[in-house]
């Protein structure tokens, strides 16, 4: 049979207190089941049974079979490394008593946006057409912030519960615990 | 070089639901939601099989009575070429890519496909392929009538088709390579922390292995079909017996890629049938590892059996005896799959809801098909039954009740998971018992016409094979009109009907990430607070 597996979210658990002030800190990632070895290995297991049926036949003289297997197996490598690359972002969520700070890593790129917490808002927009996935956005002041779109929706629905707790309306400033 | 800029930008700038998903036909021709993209393969895979339905009640309308009644030999032949190519990758292979879009990530606990622009690329070039096909029926000289395998020198005489035909393959092997590389990357890079390979569902791993296979031979379908462009148009002579070339050769590397093919069509119905039988017989799967090793088995011998299909062209006595022993040896794995299946019904609480009916008309008639397909292995019978309508029996035995049944025992087990609703089951009941019977009113007669040495694709034939054609053509009509019944159960669901829960089956024992979701998957209001992990 196939065992249950728990839908744990891709979250990093809040992190203790950094110099003294009290900070919650959400570290987001994509799936990545991959690593560069597994890859090149999963590659490789490919390319050798395509390769190899395709050299079969060139041997022969029936080479147009290899040009295409070639052309495939470069289409996986992309589709791998596309896959790798887009598994390589970090959103990281840090609440402060007084600022949430979105910072997003990706390849070669890196964006900050802070906001004041108790002015914030958490949404969780449901999307216009059912079956596709929601959207959260964290917003204040007329400037809007989506995060965790590469969460599964059991995963984007539980951080938004827990921003919630945290990132509050102006009226409740909830304590951070 | 990292840079770092600000990311937080006015609302008026930027609406957030500028960046939601495109309305009306928008959201379908540029989707990339697995659900979406997944559901038109669905919907395009129906109406393939509608389409190739028609061409097979052609076939079979004037083959009721010997003669030449309604058509001319030239269309008929058209008519069993477009009927196969039709409901090979017109219907079959887009149905279970349209099941792995919707299955495969909720199953592994992905949020979508790992390539979602590519996945809508992919199923977009389907109805350009088809349309390019099917248009050929208007050309002059006609639809290829050449027969699916496109064997030269035949089917260089096809005319104006030919080269339509050859551009058609290549978009329709282009289009199955990108799917099967989007849902190999898929499984091998998106899945949930503690999914490792051996607790995937079996659908997963039927899917998995299935990508491998298409990935490895397709290019050995263009390259055929390339050479045969070349030999046509530009001089070569790859299979010109005149310019050195061998035509029998286009038979090997056609079959090399057309025997794992056949596999292609059937290890996902494998897949389905293993999640939907332990679910219904309230009990594990009988054998999970053992399930994952004979598919991976039936995989690698379905690469050394090829010539299997081609016994008469002649070849070395050594050669006939590897090729049958090597066939006979795939009904060792697939023996492993029907007994481990058996087992997991064996003191099972079984209920027989659709999916399960489905399952286990799938278990005897795929098996039937199974074994005449070991009777075809044996060399000197094969000599006899060749090109017979005993073939013709052997494949639609394996291809109707078992890849097509395979499909719609998948989509009534999963279809209330999809639309939120619950399909009417008392109709869904009658599809399956109409649809098993006239099946095999269909196709059981076929083995008799085979034995008596009826030739396949023929328009007219022999009196003496009059009476048990006219039962088959009952049969064909029976059958096609009971999936009239199929797409409006589809469509009535789709529309509405009784709230399914998150489970579904809630008397059974479904397992599988997909059944913690709720039925639609993305329900977005959350009336529960879920637990943090």
């Amino acid at each position: 049979m196939n065992p249950g597996i728990a839908l744990g979210p891709q979250l990093s658990p809040p992190s203790p207190g950094i110099a003294g002030d009290e900070v919650r800190r959400f570290v987001l990632s994509p799936r990545c089941s991959l690593t560069p070895r597994t890859a090149r290995i999963f590659i490789a297991s490919i390319a050798a049974s395509t390769f190899g049926v395709a050299a079969l036949f060139a041997v022969q003289g029936y080479w147009p079979v290899l040009p295409f297997a070639g052309l495939e197996i470069g289409l996986l490598t992309w589709a791998v490394r596309a896959s790798m690359r887009k598994g390589q972002e970090r959103e990281t969520i840090t609440i402060s008593e007084e600022s949430v700070v979105i910072q997003r890593h990706g390849g070669q790129s890196e964006q900050h946006s802070v906001f004041p917490r108790h002015w914030s808002k958490v949404k969780l927009h449901a999307p216009p057409t059912a079956l596709h996935p929601s959207r959260l956005i964290l917003e204040s002041h007329g400037r809007v912030c989506e995060v965790g779109r590469f969460l599964t929706e059991d995963e984007r629905r539980s951080l938004a519960v827990r921003l919630k707790q945290l990132v509050g309306n102006v009226n409740e400033s909830p304590a951070l615990r | 070089m990292a840079h770092t800029h600000e990311a937080a930008h006015h609302a008026d700038d930027h609406s957030h639901d500028h960046h939601g998903p495109e309305k009306g036909w928008r959201r379908w021709v540029y989707a990339t939601n697995h659900k979406d993209i997944g559901t038109m393969y669905l919907v395009f895979s129906l109406i393939m099989f509608f389409v190739g339905g028609t061409m097979a009640l052609v076939i079979r309308a004037e083959l009721f009575q010997p003669g030449l009644q309604l058509v001319d030999p030239m269309f008929f032949n058209s008519m069993t070429t477009m009927h196969a190519l039709v409901m090979i990758f017109g219907a079959v292979m887009p149905a279970f890519v349209g099941l792995a879009n919707w299955m495969v990530p909720l199953q592994i606990g992905a949020p979508d496909m790992a390539l979602p622009r590519m996945n809508n690329f992919s199923f977009w070039i389907m109805p350009f392929a088809f349309t390019l096909l099917l248009s050929t029926l208007f050309v002059p000289g006609g639809a290829p009538a050449g027969g699916w395998t496109m064997y030269p020198p035949l089917v260089l005489q096809n005319g104006t088709s030919f080269p339509m035909l050859i551009f058609a393959v290549h978009l329709m092997g282009a289009s199955s390579i990108m799917g099967a590389i989007n849902v190999v990357v898929t499984i091998m890079n998106m899945r949930a922390p503690g999914m490792s390979l051996l607790k995937m569902p079996l659908f997963v791993w039927s899917w998995l292995i299935t990508a491998y296979l298409l990935v490895a031979v397709m290019p050995v379908l263009a390259g055929a079909v390339t050479m045969l462009l070349t030999d046509h148009y530009f001089g070569t002579t790859f299979f010109e017996a005149a310019g050195g070339g061998d035509p029998v050769m286009f038979q090997h590397i056609f079959w090399f890629f057309g025997h794992p093919e056949v596999y292609i069509m059937i290890l996902p119905a494998f897949g389905v049938v293993s999640e939907i039988i332990p679910t219904f017989s309230r009990k594990p799967l009988f054998g999970y590892d053992a399930m994952v090793y004979a598919t991976a088995s039936i995989a690698f011998l379905s690469f050394i059996v090829w010539a299997h299909h081609m016994f008469t062209v002649g070849m070395p006595l050594a050669g006939q005896l590897f090729f049958m022993l090597a066939t006979m040896l795939i009904a060792v794995p697939t023996g492993v799959k029907v007994f481990n299946w058996t087992a997991t019904m064996f003191k099972g609480s079984i209920s027989f809801e659709p999916p399960m009916l489905f399952a286990l008309s799938f278990l005897f008639l795929f098996t039937i098909g199974g074994f005449s397909g070991l009777m075809l292995a044996i060399v000197p019978a094969d000599f006899q039954y060749h090109d017979t309508y005993f073939v013709v029996a052997h494949f639609h035995y394996v291809l109707v009740p078992g890849a097509i049944f395979g499909i719609m025992a998948a989509v009534y087990y999963w279809l209330p998971k999809w639309t939120g609703h619950m399909y009417n089951n008392k109709l869904a009941t009658w599809h399956f018992w109409l649809s098993t019977i006239f099946v095999n009113v269909l196709f059981f007669p076929q083995h008799f016409l085979g034995l008596a040495g009826m030739p396949r694709r023929i328009p007219d034939y022999s009196t003496q094979f009059a009476d048990w054609n006219m039962v088959s053509s009952i049969g064909a009509f029976g059958f096609g009109l009971s999936q009239l019944l199929f797409a409006y159960i589809v469509w009535q669901t789709a529309r509405g009907g009784v709230k399914a829960s998150a489970k579904v089956w809630d008397t059974a024992t479904p397992h599988g990430l997909e059944w913690t979701l709720s039925s639609p998957p993305p329900y977005h209001s959350f009336e529960v607070a879920p637990e943090v992990k």
